[in-house]
């Protein structure tokens, strides 16, 4: 109390058509201005710290190492015959050599514009992330402050998406008004949120039906797996833009090791709630047809990967809207089948 | 505290299952608002209905969101002895004058039918869709009075001078006391000196409640608020200076005053408990800790105490379906911060927390008996807006809003029509040595609670007691002053309503409500 800083400033009333009013709403209250002092929502020592996630382990990764001097050694030898390419072709003619040149600029013009869309889409998705991360901890601290941060990082990720205009116009006037930090998120989450959790239901149940179909009908193992394969890239990779990310390669790639990841370590807790009735569907469909059996299980694992995508790819941890289970999802998959066990 | 004997839980479980069997045609829950004087409970009540029949604006009412609401309707209160709340009145007061409505005085009853589509299966299709909501609105001071049920004449007096011989009080019990001092219980019984005693008591507990003490604990609440039973005998007694065991004479002035103690619980506090109290089913305790903060720990400690007797009489506890019919418990409470708009949001989060560390222990208490707790800062009609006022380097977050007529601050007077930006002062962040002193001056107020009760000791201790507690808290004052934080804060002038392009009028603006009634009776519409 006997620092100056921590003294409470003195009550004051100012008349409105002073010009020194900068801001009104409460949208902007908060925000200092920098040159201002600030006031700073700290939570106190008895509030709850935000977890913070674990550190990870820096240690120095071999591999990363091995796939950077490969890469850098391929594009050398790219560039070397590329050099040595445009010489024989001005050796053998003029214009030759000038064609060759630009198509090499046109080459590395592309590769340029493949490199920035990779960027921002790993960006995106390190966003999303970021948000996850953030909206999980003001949850756990109800902490108005930063909620009101990843809604509107939220509103601003789904900026250009026409459908969710909606939902923005409802978010933006719950951040004119004075609301806790959890129940913010909710409301958002309700807003937002729930017409795209919707459509990434119904795309998991569509991709585990065609799975299914497909597995049960085709006539050779490789093809299934193909399929498979096939399918649940498509899906991840739906997911990953409906949900605002948009990934490049580079960054598909991540988001699957994510998924993979994820899906690991769900999947031991999803077995305790379904196994049961996945070992019962899986027995009775086997035994009106092997083929069908294993398009029960595919569609299953098909079912499983989208969860666990729509979990990586969600901007936020689901606070109060209901987590999508495999028996969700799969009850659209075998309506009949369903009727006929 | 054990406050009913047999023949009152006969007869509260009767009324009970009167209730029962006359209600059926949706569910009902009664609500009970309770508030000390000036908390602001007739604007909650007020505002929430007219959020509810207009369709307000409550994101965080759960059957709001999910627009299961179909909508709300005022409807004819069930006891035909109790007041009607006058709702409309008071609305025609906030929204067309656009000034507070009269503070109740009395108990005031009112029911709204909401209708609503249930969220589950049952409810959707053996369920009305309806429920009835009973609003029980009565001053807070009458739940001070219901541990008198628990004490006779010659505990209460005790209590009542260890309280009024506090050197805080002092100053305002003067009077009172000197004129106690002149009377000898034994004497025989005169009815003016009975008079005079009791209006130099009432007038005492009436500076209590002024604003520069802004003290809460003042039993027994109804000389206060005498309603219909001013100047009746069950009204007029005062405490008694007497000995725990002592015989009253017959005739004596003792022997009156414990008869009208006696009265005054049989009339009075015990009607109040069996009809209306013991059947609750939820209850609201507004409380406006800014005025208690601005006038000090003594007040902020004085609040807790009263608070905790208030929170003490509530019979809490989770309900079952049987249990419901014939013992009511009251299985939620929201002790509602309210006047949160004026302060700014970012110092919400900290009332909240400082109401909690003050109230920690009842509240855990009634926890432990299976009620749900929250405590929230709100603010149920919302007169302010927020702005960022640049001074000189720094930009203090300020409240936006029409003072009232007549107030004023540092000397300028306001007319009502000025808008003005106040900065109310921040509430410390880190309130722990208010909190410190607060509960050391809390533990005091308890002493003095035990050792009235316990008469021996307090004989022991003799004069000397009371006094050497004194000189510690002489001292101790004058750390108060540094510790109550610098806040200010005006009565603003509720706000104008918005009409929409079609000619609607919006519906009040609050702070809060939402999630209030959802707390209150969401799990009701589920």
């Amino acid at each position: 109390m006997t620092d100056p800083k921590d003294r409470p400033r003195r009550p004051a009333a100012f008349r409105l058509d002073d010009a020194e009013i900068v801001t009104g709403g409460a949208d902007t209250a908060s925000r200092g201005d920098g040159r201002g002092t600030r006031v700073i929502l700290e939570s106190d020592d008895d509030a709850a710290v935000p977890a913070a996630p674990l550190p990870r382990k820096k240690r120095f990764r071999w591999g990363r190492l091995f796939w950077g001097t490969l890469s850098a050694l391929v594009a050398m030898a790219i560039g070397l015959s590329l050099d040595a390419l445009i010489r024989d072709l001005f050796a053998r003619n003029d214009w030759l050599g000038w064609a060759g040149l630009a198509l090499v600029g046109l080459l590395t013009v592309s590769a340029l514009a493949i490199l920035g869309r990779e960027l921002a889409g790993i960006f995106r998705l390190e966003r999303i992330d970021q948000l996850r991360v953030d909206a999980a901890a003001a949850v756990a601290t109800d902490d108005a402050k930063s909620a009101r941060t990843v809604v509107e990082g939220l509103v601003a990720l789904y900026r250009d998406r026409p459908e969710t205009a909606r939902g923005r116009a409802d978010v933006a006037v719950h951040l004119g008004e004075i609301i806790d930090g959890r129940d913010l998120l909710v409301l958002a989450e309700s807003d937002l949120l729930l017409p795209l959790d919707r459509t990434a239901r119904r795309l998991v149940a569509d991709a585990a039906k065609k799975v299914s179909v497909v597995t049960a009908v085709s006539p050779r193992a490789v093809i299934d797996l193909l399929f498979v394969a096939v399918a649940v890239m498509g899906l991840i990779r739906k997911l990953a833009d409906l949900y605002g990310g948009r990934p490049g390669l580079i960054g598909f790639i991540g988001l699957m090791r994510h998924v993979i990841a994820h899906l690991a370590v769900t999947g031991g807790m999803a077995a305790t709630d379904s196994l049961l009735h996945d070992v019962v569907g899986h027995g009775i469909a086997a035994r009106l047809s092997s083929r069908l059996g294993e398009g029960v299980i595919n569609g299953l694992l098909t079912a499983r990967v989208g969860l666990a995508a729509i979990d990586v790819c969600r901007p936020m941890p689901f606070i109060n809207a209901e987590r999508p289970g495999v028996q969700d999802v799969m009850r659209g998959v075998f309506p009949e089948a369903e009727r006929k066990t | 505290m054990k406050l009913t004997t047999l023949a009152d839980d006969a007869r509260i479980a009767f009324d009970n299952l009167t209730d029962f069997a006359g209600g059926r045609s949706g569910g009902q829950v009664r609500l009970g608002v309770a508030g000390l004087a000036r908390a602001g409970k007739t604007v909650f009540i007020t505002a929430l209905v007219h959020n509810l029949i207009h369709g307000g604006r409550l994101p965080l009412f759960e059957p709001w969101r999910s627009q299961r609401l179909i909508g709300a309707d005022l409807e004819q209160q069930v006891h035909d002895d109790v007041p009607t709340f006058d709702y409309r009145a008071h609305v025609r007061e906030l929204v067309g004058n656009r000034v507070w409505p009269q503070s109740t005085r009395q108990i005031a009853e009112m029911r709204l039918t909401i209708a609503y589509e249930s969220a589950t299966f049952f409810g959707r299709n053996l369920g009305s869709g309806r429920l009835h909501l009973d609003i029980v609105d009565y001053p807070g001071e009458w739940l001070l009075d219901l541990p008198l049920l628990a004490k006779d004449f010659a505990t209460w007096s005790r209590e009542a001078f260890a309280r009024a011989r506090d050197p805080r009080r002092a100053d305002i019990a003067g009077p009172w006391l000197a004129h106690l001092a002149t009377l000898d219980p034994s004497a025989a019984a005169d009815e003016e000196t009975v008079a005079e005693a009791a209006r130099l008591f009432t007038g005492y507990l009436a500076a209590c409640r002024q604003d520069a003490h802004a003290l809460s604990l003042v039993p027994p609440g109804r000389f206060l608020m005498p309603g219909d039973l001013e100047g009746s005998p069950a009204l007029t007694f005062a405490p008694l200076d007497v000995a725990p065991d002592a015989r009253a004479p017959r005739g004596s002035l003792h022997a009156l005053m414990e008869r009208r103690y006696e009265a005054y619980k049989q009339v009075v506090v015990k009607p109040f408990f069996r009809t209306h109290f013991a059947r609750l089913d939820r209850q609201v305790v507004l409380v406006d800790p800014l005025a208690a903060l601005n006038a000090g720990p003594a007040a902020v400690a004085d609040l807790a105490l009263a608070l905790e007797e208030i929170l003490a009489c509530f019979r809490p506890g989770r309900s079952s379906w049987l249990t419901s019919i014939l013992t009511r418990r009251i299985d939620r409470i929201l002790i509602a911060a309210t006047k949160a708009d004026h302060l700014h949001h970012t110092s919400h989060d900290r009332l909240e927390r400082l109401m909690q560390r003050i109230l920690a222990e009842p509240i855990a208490r009634a926890e432990k008996a299976g009620a749900k707790v929250e405590v929230k800062a709100i603010a149920a009609v919302r007169a302010t807006r927020e702005a960022q006022v640049r001074r000189g380097g720094e930009s203090l977050p300020c409240i936006v809003g029409v003072p009232q007529a007549g107030e004023t601050i540092d000397g300028r007077l306001f007319d009502g029509n000025d808008d003005i930006a106040l900065f109310p002062g921040d509430l410390p962040e880190n309130h722990e040595v208010l909190i410190r002193r607060v509960e050391a001056l809390v533990e005091e107020g308890r002493a003095v609670h035990a050792e009235a009760r316990s008469p021996n000791e307090a004989s022991l201790a003799g004069a000397g007691g009371p006094w050497a507690k004194g000189a510690s808290s002489g001292r101790a004052a004058q750390a108060d002053g540094d510790l109550s934080p610098d806040l200010r804060f005006l009565r603003f002038r509720p706000p104008r309503l918005e009409t929409t392009a079609e000619g609607a009028t919006l519906s009040l603006p609050h702070i809060r409500l939402d999630r209030a009634i959802d707390f209150l009776i969401g799990d009701k519409l589920a």
